[in-house]
Parts: structure tokens; C-alpha cells; sequence
């Protein structure tokens, strides 16, 4: 986006959530596709990303089914999912909505918000079951013009997560 | 009047029965001499049709427990039936038969019995029980017509006994039906009254009065036998003979929990039956090896014990009862090393035949009874004998016997009826007997005797004498079988021979699915503890027993850290096994633990995770608890306006909820349904409190969060999976792959004494020190494999241990967790045999580094549902779950070093901590 076009503030905030909201598309679809180490492109080098229960978020306590400080976390923990983890077969669809995107700071970076909902399909039952609702947390910055995520706090509604949570969110 | 065709008359055979519905209605019709009769066609006593039933005389048998019908006038005419067969009219018009459901049909006259004018003899009965009525309706159908008088000690008229162990138990108004028509059958009663003496013609009844007689029968019966033991005739315990002696016991079972039945027979068998419909918890004594030991050979009282098993009674065998002692409120039965405690005892143990009078009268005796012949008569002219005070007339299977059935009541008094009338006796019929328990019908055709080879063919049993002839059939809920073996008693030749008790499951507890059998039998496989059967995991009445002798008995369960409620008023919610509790810290600073049920309507009162309160109060009525779960305040105590209000007698103290026991260790809480539990520091035993203490250093606990999750498996799987060291590296080859835990890892696999708790140790190794040959052996050790964030494996070593993990799991509900520097408490809480759901609290101490906090939120992605061990534990967990339930009526083999039984082993490729584990599960399950 050239800096030296002026623009109406409207139309740039709509430009801005177009852009996070095909951010948003094509992460969850590298998450659907298990494509997991496409989806730690998606981060900062700085990057902290999380899953953490609303009841755990509310309460102001730091525990998340995955905390990771910086992208070679979450790199690790795409590796290990995809070399070492053993679990049952899965599909996994994650749908988003609701999004809500701040305006930019000064240095450019910017909080968002959306609603999520991801269902997982065990090959064994007819079912999609959902598997976690919750929103996510954010906040982008730009990196060689590129939006990633600085932050994305996964707070989830379902605190019971049914047996385990495989792939992130 | 609204006539409808029923059937083709081309359908209807001589002497047969068809069945036919008309509309919502079940209808039998029958043939006889030409004329057609229509009667409802389903047996008034239990749900059976009459077309599966047996025409003969102008009576229908019903299919079930041969109750017969008149089918002309629809008349019950023995026990069990006390109800009639409704009639319908019915008629031929050309080649139809049509029914009219509105009105009765034209009942046949009964042939009224040819009276002998000259018969002026007396009779005099002595007993007023089945027998006897039997007795006196065949005399007088044989056309006696002299004087009969009864004489009976119990105030009623005979009456069928067999209701008294089954229905008359679980319903206190069910109808106990008389057996004689004493106007009918023009019968002068004595009832009330004791016989003093017999002899030379006279009966002298207590009073004074005396009776002449020319002919005398005694039906005397007998006495359920006593035990003789100290503490035999305490209030609270029943033996069972009479209709009062039902009415005592069915008003007992409605105000007990649990009984002690003593006796394996059917009486004993069938009282444990009435009592777990009642949902009374029941323990069974037999002194015999196994049950109805006496009777039957073993494989089959096998088969008796196992369907009892399954439906929840707890058979104790080889256990003589010594003492039965009065114990606060209950009843303590003794049998020496062993207690029972129950709030009634119910005694089966046989029959005591009364032959008092017989024996002064001078008749002769033989096993214990009267001997008659076939025609009743005893060895005194003019006195006959009938019934259970009677041996059976002819040798059985080569000795003299009693037979104390109901068809032998009815056969023998009938004999002597009709002899006393001049008439000869009908033969003798097979020996037959039925019993109904847990929901069961069998029956017996023939004479077995213990020592009978015994073969079983679907749901039924056939037994043999030595020289292969066959003796008997029982046949649980088979009724068709019983009727083809009247014909003739033949093993078939695909049934299969049982030379040893036989550990199958039990018969189905509904008619229509007989000879499917239930998987639930309880017998733990003959390898011992190297084997897990898959019930243990899958069974709902084990879960249920799991409740109540596990997480509601001598238990300490995990419920809170006390971290999470510092100041008064401050509450979680929590719970003890399924059960929801409160634990709440109070004014005072004490921790109190209550059921989470309001005891106005059960409503669950506290809904809030966590909170804090002044006082708790049930939205529903506004009823109030204080902060020790005392019931403070109800709404409109004492009315409004003058009206209305609580009973006088109301006091709040009486109506609190359930309170437990509590107790805490260094900043950990535990609950107790038990008052008397023993101290933490015992129940966890030396080493595994030094585990405890290790990593509850002292230092004060804060909490970082939680993790619930489900998990679709049963809850045992999570303490064996913890108890499995084998699995460690197997399963997590994130340990192996980036050098956590390999197999040459110094570790130990602590069980304590008991075998319930368990620690599984190791300390962290270097990796570049790990032997090639144990490298091969792992699935997946890649010396390539590195993080690109390490520090989530650093160790921080803070504990005083030397260990660098230790994953305690303390039973029944607790797991601590101390994988290096991350640390969390697992409370599991089971919702049913194949299910539980695991609430994680995750923590450090007070004084942690924000460094310190960080490295333990980053280290904790190791642990929980998504966590890069936790989510592999939960998967196997419910793979193995999965295939019990798809794969059922398996065991498991947890056979790993058998260097080590049971107990503390040093290498992670053992099962030992599993074993140790079922040792005592089983002794505190009593399986």
C-alpha cells in the first residue's frame, strides 16, 4: 500500500480488516491442512501465541494448553506434533468471525479480535464435534510489509477439552 | 356386543391351544371334546402366554411356573396363581370360531363330586398348610363325605407358601392366596390352635377340646431351621416360613441398606433376591465350598452364585456364621475372622420337618420324616402323613428322601386324600421345582445329587449318575425344555460336559432373550494378577461398588489446594469421586468439605467455580448454608399468616448435608467420606509421603491455572498408565527424541505396602552417556533431534530428591505431578465406568523468579491435553477403552518382570505397580 496516497481513514480501516481477514483464512487453512509448519510462518520471530481457557484468562492465570514464547517455540511444537506426537486420526475445520481490528499504533502494529470455532472429525464417528469456541486475542505487526502475529491469545469458551487438543488452534 | 371371527376352526386341533389377537387383545383359544373355549391369553401371574402352554384335563399349564387354569371357567386352580384367567364367549359359525371380548364366556358346570350316603367317617387334618388342602379337595373330589375337621397352629386358612419368598417380600400387599374353600368343601376349622396329643381316636387340641377321628392326617410341615449360634434370636434377625415371617422381613428390607443373608439355598437365594430389587446392599454367607452344595453339583450352584454376582450380591462362601452380636444400631454377624455388619439378618438355612406327633402317635420314621407309602399311609392304620413333614414314599436315586418341593405338597396330600376316600392314588409324578430369583425363572425336573457329572446346553443344566443315565434337567428361564424332559430326560448330544465349576456368565435376567447370556460375571481370571479381565473397567455395577467401597469408603480424596481459598469466605467447587462438594474456608480459618445438594430438593446449590461467599444459598428456595455447610436459615419456617410452615419438630441441625472429613498437608487438602480415617501420614506410608513432602517442600503453593478435559476411558487406566513405566518411552518418543527419558534411565517404580499408591521415579541423564543397545530398542532415538528452543528441557534442581521427575499417584483420585520444574496436581473425577474427566491445577511457589514462572508455563507444554506427553496419554487411554468396548469380554496382560509379583520395582519394564494395584482393588472390592 503506497504511503503517499492519502487515503479516507474508512476506507483504509476496511483495507486493513480485508487484509487480516485473509490472513486469518489462510491460517486456519494451513491449520486444516495439518500443514504445521506453514502455520509457524505466520508468526514474529517474538511471536508469543497461546491456547488458554477463559476460565484461566478471566482469572488472570497464565496457563494455556500451549504456551509458546517466540516463533522457535512454536516451531518446536510443530515439529514434535508432526515427528513424534501420536495421536488418532483427525480432520479439523476452523471457522472465523466476528472480526473486530483496532486502528494501527505508531509503529504500525495493531490489535484484532474474532470469534473461532473449530471442529474436529474423529474418522471413527459420524459427527463433527466442536471441538473449541473462543476468540482470538491478537495483535499483528508488519514484517518486510507482510502482516504476522506478535501475539495471538486463543481464549477458549469449552473448558472441557474432550480427550486432547492435537492440533493448535 | 361386538362378536369378531377369530380363527379358522380348521386351525384349532382336539385338545390343542392356539393364541390370537384381536385388536389390543391377547387371546387363547381351545379345543376340548369338540367344544371351543376363549379365555385372555396371558397368564395372570407374570408375563406368559397360555398359547405356549400345556393343555391336559381341561387345564391350561402356563409356560412359566406351571400355574393351571380351568380353561372352561378361566379358574386358577394352584399356585402361583391367585388371580383368574378372564373368559370370553365364544362360538362356532360354519368354518370360523368368533369371540365376543364383552362377555364372559359360559364357564362349564364343575362335576359336582357323587357324595357316598353311607360315608360317616371322620376326618381329622393336623397342619393347615398346602398339603392339607390338597388333602381335603381330593378327598372330597374322590367323594368322602364324612366330617372334616382342620387343625392348623397359624390363625389363616392354608395358604400357598412359595409367594412368601418373592412377591410377598417386595410388596407387603401382594395377595398371598388361600388353597381351600372351607365352605365348599364343608370343613370344620380349628385354626389358631396346637395339637396336645394323637391316639386311640382323638385328637386334644390346646384348650381342652378333643377331636375324634377314624381317619387322621398329619401335614404337620416343619420349622424353618435355626441357627444355633449366640445372638440367634436378636431382633433383626428373620427366618421364613410363615406369612408373618414374610411381613417381618418385608418391613425390614424397607429400612435397611444392607443384610446378611446366611444360606446358599434357594430360600437364601431367593431372600437375596427380593432384597436387591429393593436396592438393599446384600452379603451372602454359605458354609459350603460353594452354593446349594447340598442339592446340586457344583458347576450349577456355580451358576446360581454367579447370576446372584451379577446382579450385586456379595457371596461369601466357606464362611460358617459363629455369633451374631447387637453393634450400636446394626447387627454384627461373625464368622470368626471375619465381620459383617448389616442392619438385618436373613437366615435360609433349611427345614426342620415337624414329626413330633407322628412319633408319639408311634409312626414309623426315615430320613428325619414320616415314612408313608404311596397312598400316604403311615405305619399305623388310620394314620396318613402328607406333605413336608413326610419322606418321599419310594427310594430316591437309592435312598430314602425328603422332597420339600411344592408339587410334592400338593402330590403326596392329594394321595392321602384320595386314599382316605377309598380311591387309588394318582403315580407318581417326576420331581419338580421351581424357583424365581433376580429376575431368573428356573426349574428342575428330576432328582440331581451333588455328585452328579453335570453337562449344560444353553441355559440349561443336565445332570448324570455315575453310570452316564441322566438324573435331572435345571433349566434357567427354559421352560419349553422342561416340558419336552416330562416326556423323557435326555442330554442332548451337542450339551458339554463340566467337570469343573464353571466361570461363565450367568443366565439374562428377561425371558425373551433366554439362553443369551450376560457378559457380567465377576471371576478374576485363574493366572492371578497377571491378567485384568475387561469388566474391571467396562462394568457399571463395578463402578457403582467402585463408589461406594472406593471413593465414598476409607479414602482420603484430593478436593483443593489450599492456595485456592486463603480467606474466609473463599470456595471452590470440587468433588469426592462423581460426588459434587464444596470446599470452603470458614469465619474461623477451617476448611470444611459438604456435599454440593441442597437437602430441601437435592438441587445443587453452588454453582460457581470458584468465589467467595458470606453464606451459601440455594437459588431454588432460598434455603441457607453457612460457610461450614451447617443448614442456617429456612424460608417460612413457621408459616405465614399462621398457616403452613415446617413440621413442629423441625430443627435445622438435623437437616445439613452430608459433611466429610477433612485433613490437610502442607498446603493440600483431602476429604473423607469415612469419620474414623487414619492420618495422611498412614495412609500414604513412609515412602510415598517422602514423595508428598519432596515436592510440597513447604514453600507456599501458588496457583498458575487449570486443565479439564474428558477422557473416554475408565479411571483406573490413569493410575496404571502412571504405574506403567514401560510405556514411557515407547509411547512419548518426544522424551526419547530429544533425550528426556531413555530406558537405561536410573528410575524406580515405588508401590507402597498397600499396593494403592504409587510413585514412578527417574532422574534426567545425559544422552551422549546412553548404551548403543538400549538406543536400538527405543522407536524413535534420532541423535540429530534438537529443539530450537532448549529451554523448555532445562532443570532447575529445587527439590530434595534425587530425582528429577516423579509422578505420584495417590489413590484414589489424586496424581502429583513433578515432571522437573513444571508441577501439577490431577484430580480425576469418574462420571461413569467409561468416562472421567481430569481437573488439572498447575502451580509454583511463593517466591518463584518471574524467570522461574515463565520456565514453568514453558516447560508445562509437556503436560496437560495438549501437551506434548499428556495428549499421547489420553489418546492410548482411549484406544484402550475403544477396544474393550469394541473388542469386549477380553482380559489384559500385564505380565512385565515377573522378578517382581507385586510391588516396588527398579526397572521401568514392569507391571509389578499395576499388579499391586489390583491386590488391593480386589480386597477392597471383595472380588
Amino acid at each position: 500500500m503506497p504511503d503517499t496516497l492519502t487515503l479516507d481513514p474508512r476506507l483504509s480501516a476496511l483495507l486493513l480488516r480485508a487484509e487480516v481477514d485473509a490472513f486469518n483464512t489462510a491460517y486456519c487453512a494451513a491449520l486444516d491442512a495439518q500443514k504445521l509448519m506453514e502455520w509457524t510462518e505466520f508468526f514474529t520471530e517474538d511471536a508469543f501465541y497461546s491456547v488458554i481457557s477463559r476460565e484461566n484468562f478471566d482469572s488472570g492465570l497464565p496457563v494455556g494448553l500451549i504456551h509458546c514464547e517466540g516463533r522457535a517455540m512454536v516451531k518446536d511444537r510443530a515439529f514434535a506434533l508432526l515427528k513424534t506426537a501420536m495421536f488418532g486420526p483427525r480432520y479439523l475445520r476452523h471457522m472465523v468471525s466476528n472480526l473486530a481490528v483496532e486502528a494501527p499504533r505508531a509503529d504500525g502494529s495493531f490489535e484484532a479480535r474474532a470469534n473461532y470455532i473449530v471442529f474436529e472429525v474423529l474418522t471413527d464417528r459420524p459427527d463433527a464435534r466442536i471441538l473449541q469456541v473462543g476468540s482470538f486475542l491478537d495483535v499483528f505487526r508488519r514484517v518486510d510489509g507482510a502482516l504476522k502475529l506478535a501475539s495471538r491469545r486463543c481464549v477458549y469458551d469449552t473448558l472441557l477439552v474432550p480427550t486432547a487438543l492435537c492440533i493448535p488452534v | 356386543m361386538a362378536w369378531q371371527m377369530a380363527a379358522q376352526a380348521s386351525a384349532l386341533n382336539e385338545g390343542q391351544v392356539l393364541g390370537v389377537r384381536l385388536g389390543e387383545t391377547e387371546v387363547a383359544l381351545y379345543r376340548l371334546d369338540g367344544q371351543v373355549f376363549a379365555t385372555h391369553g396371558v397368564c395372570t401371574h407374570a408375563l406368559a402366554f397360555m398359547k405356549d402352554g400345556f393343555l391336559e384335563d381341561g387345564q391350561i399349564e402356563c409356560p412359566l411356573h406351571q400355574g393351571r387354569f380351568d380353561v372352561r371357567t378361566g379358574r386358577a386352580l394352584c399356585a402361583p396363581l391367585s388371580r383368574d384367567l378372564p373368559t370370553y364367549a365364544v362360538e362356532r359359525r360354519g368354518a370360523e370360531i368368533w369371540v365376543d371380548l364383552d362377555q364372559p364366556g359360559q364357564a362349564a358346570p364343575r362335576p359336582a363330586p357323587q357324595p357316598l350316603a353311607s360315608e360317616t367317617r371322620r376326618l381329622v387334618v393336623v397342619g393347615a398348610g398346602q398339603a392339607a388342602a390338597a388333602a381335603i379337595r381330593a378327598a372330597r373330589e374322590a367323594g368322602f363325605a364324612g366330617p372334616i375337621a382342620l387343625v392348623g397352629e397359624e390363625p389363616h386358612l392354608p395358604y400357598e407358601r412359595p409367594p412368601l419368598s418373592k412377591e410377598a417380600l417386595l410388596d407387603p400387599a401382594a395377595a398371598i392366596p388361600d388353597c381351600l374353600d372351607p365352605t365348599a368343601l364343608n370343613v370344620d376349622l380349628h385354626l389358631g390352635l396346637r395339637v396336645e396329643s394323637v391316639g386311640e381316636g382323638r385328637v386334644t387340641l390346646s384348650g381342652g377340646a378333643v377331636l375324634e377321628y377314624d381317619a387322621l392326617l398329619l401335614a404337620t410341615g416343619g420349622r424353618a431351621r435355626r441357627l444355633s449360634v449366640p445372638g440367634a434370636n436378636l431382633p433383626g434377625v428373620f427366618h421364613l416360613r410363615t406369612r408373618e415371617d414374610a411381613e417381618d422381613i418385608a418391613r425390614a428390607l424397607r429400612q435397611a441398606r444392607r443384610v446378611v443373608v446366611v444360606g446358599g439355598g434357594f430360600i437364601g437365594l431367593e431372600l437375596a433376591s427380593a432384597a436387591r430389587r429393593l436396592g438393599v446392599a446384600v452379603t451372602l454367607l454359605e458354609q459350603a465350598p460353594e452354593l446349594m452344595a447340598r442339592l446340586l453339583p457344583a458347576p450349577i450352584g456355580a451358576a446360581f452364585r454367579h447370576l446372584a454376582e451379577s446382579h450385586g450380591v456379595e457371596v461369601r462362601r466357606g464362611l460358617a456364621v459363629e455369633a451374631i452380636a447387637q453393634h450400636g444400631q446394626a447387627l454384627l454377624v461373625s464368622t470368626g475372622e471375619e465381620h459383617f455388619e448389616a442392619d438385618a439378618v436373613l437366615v435360609g438355612v433349611g427345614l426342620e420337618p415337624d414329626t413330633a406327633l407322628a412319633a408319639t402317635a408311634g409312626c414309623a420314621l426315615k430320613a428325619g420324616a414320616v415314612a408313608i407309602d404311596e397312598a400316604g399311609r403311615t405305619s399305623i392304620p388310620g394314620i396318613w402323613a402328607a406333605g413336608d413333614c413326610a419322606a418321599y414314599p419310594t427310594a430316591l436315586r437309592g435312598a430314602a428322601r425328603r422332597l420339600e418341593s411344592w408339587q410334592f405338597a400338593e402330590d403326596s396330600g392329594a394321595a392321602a386324600g384320595r386314599s382316605i376316600a377309598g380311591a387309588a392314588p394318582q403315580p407318581l409324578r417326576k420331581p419338580w421345582f421351581w424357583s424365581d430369583q433376580f429376575g431368573v425363572n428356573i426349574q428342575m425336573l428330576g432328582l440331581p445329587l451333588a455328585t452328579d457329572r453335570v453337562a449344560r446346553a444353553g441355559a440349561c443344566f443336565h445332570t448324570a449318575d455315575a453310570a452316564g443315565q441322566p438324573t435331572a434337567i435345571i433349566a434357567f428361564n427354559d421352560a419349553a425344555a422342561i416340558r419336552a424332559a416330562r416326556t423323557a430326560l435326555t442330554i442332548p448330544a451337542e450339551a458339554r460336559w463340566l467337570d469343573q465349576p464353571e466361570e461363565e456368565p450367568p443366565m439374562d435376567t428377561h425371558a425373551e432373550n433366554r439362553g443369551i447370556t450376560l457378559s457380567r460375571r465377576y471371576a478374576w481370571p485363574a493366572e492371578g494378577l497377571t491378567r485384568i479381565p475387561d469388566w474391571v473397567y467396562t462394568d457399571p455395577w463395578i463402578y457403582e461398588r467402585e463408589v461406594e467401597r472406593i471413593f465414598k469408603g476409607r479414602s482420603w480424596n484430593y478436593v483443593a489446594l489450599e492456595s485456592e481459598i486463603p480467606n474466609s469466605g473463599d470456595y471452590i467447587r470440587s468433588h469426592v469421586g462423581p460426588t459434587p462438594v464444596v470446599v470452603s474456608r470458614a469465619e474461623d480459618g477451617s476448611i470444611n468439605v459438604f456435599e454440593n445438594r441442597c437437602t430441601h430438593r437435592a438441587a445443587e446449590f453452588c454453582r460457581e467455580l470458584k468465589g467467595n461467599v458470606a453464606e451459601f444459598v440455594c437459588p431454588y428456595h432460598q434455603w441457607t448454608y453457612d460457610l461450614k455447610g451447617n443448614l442456617q436459615g429456612v424460608p417460612f419456617r413457621r408459616g405465614a399468616a399462621g398457616k403452613g410452615g415446617m413440621p413442629a419438630d423441625f430443627k435445622v441441625e438435623d437437616h445439613g448435608p452430608r459433611k466429610l472429613s477433612v485433613t490437610t498437608h502442607r498446603g493440600v487438602v483431602f476429604a473423607s467420606y469415612a469419620d474414623d480415617m487414619e492420618s495422611l501420614a498412614d495412609y500414604l506410608g513412609p515412602e510415598v509421603m517422602r514423595e508428598f513432602e519432596a515436592t510440597f517442600d513447604g514453600r507456599k503453593l501458588v496457583i498458575l491455572g487449570h486443565y479439564r478435559h474428558t477422557l473416554p476411558g475408565n479411571w483406573k487406566l490413569y493410575h496404571e498408565n502412571l504405574k506403567d513405566p514401560y510405556h514411557a518411552t515407547l509411547l512419548h518418543t518426544f522424551l526419547v527424541a530429544f533425550g528426556l527419558l531413555v530406558a537405561g534411565n536410573r528410575s524406580l517404580m515405588l508401590a507402597d505396602a498397600s499396593g494403592r499408591h504409587g510413585v514412578m521415579c527417574s532422574a534426567k541423564s545425559d544422552p551422549s552417556k546412553i548404551a548403543a543397545e538400549d538406543k536400538k530398542e527405543m522407536r524413535a532415538f534420532h541423535d540429530g533431534m534438537k529443539l530450537e528452543d532448549p529451554r523448555m528441557m532445562d532443570f532447575f534442581d529445587e527439590f530434595d530428591s534425587e530425582w528429577s521427575v516423579t509422578m505420584s499417584t495417590i489413590w484414589p483420585n489424586l496424581i502429583v505431578q513433578r515432571e522437573m520444574n513444571t508441577l501439577g496436581i490431577r484430580q480425576i473425577v469418574p462420571t461413569g465406568p467409561n468416562e472421567f474427566i481430569m481437573k488439572w491445577t498447575m502451580f509454583g511457589f511463593e517466591g518463584d523468579t518471574p524467570e522461574m514462572t515463565a520456565h514453568r508455563l514453558r516447560q508445562g507444554n509437556l503436560m496437560g491435553p495438549a501437551g506434548f506427553l499428556g495428549l499421547e496419554d489420553n489418546e492410548a487411554m482411549k484406544f484402550v477403552q475403544d477396544g474393550m468396548l469394541r473388542v469386549p469380554d477380553g482380559e489384559h496382560y500385564v505380565a512385565l518382570d515377573p522378578a517382581t509379583p507385586e510391588g516396588t520395582s527398579d526397572t521401568l519394564i514392569s507391571e509389578s505397580a499395576i499388579r499391586a494395584m489390583y491386590r488391593h482393588w480386589r480386597e477392597v472390592m471383595g472380588l
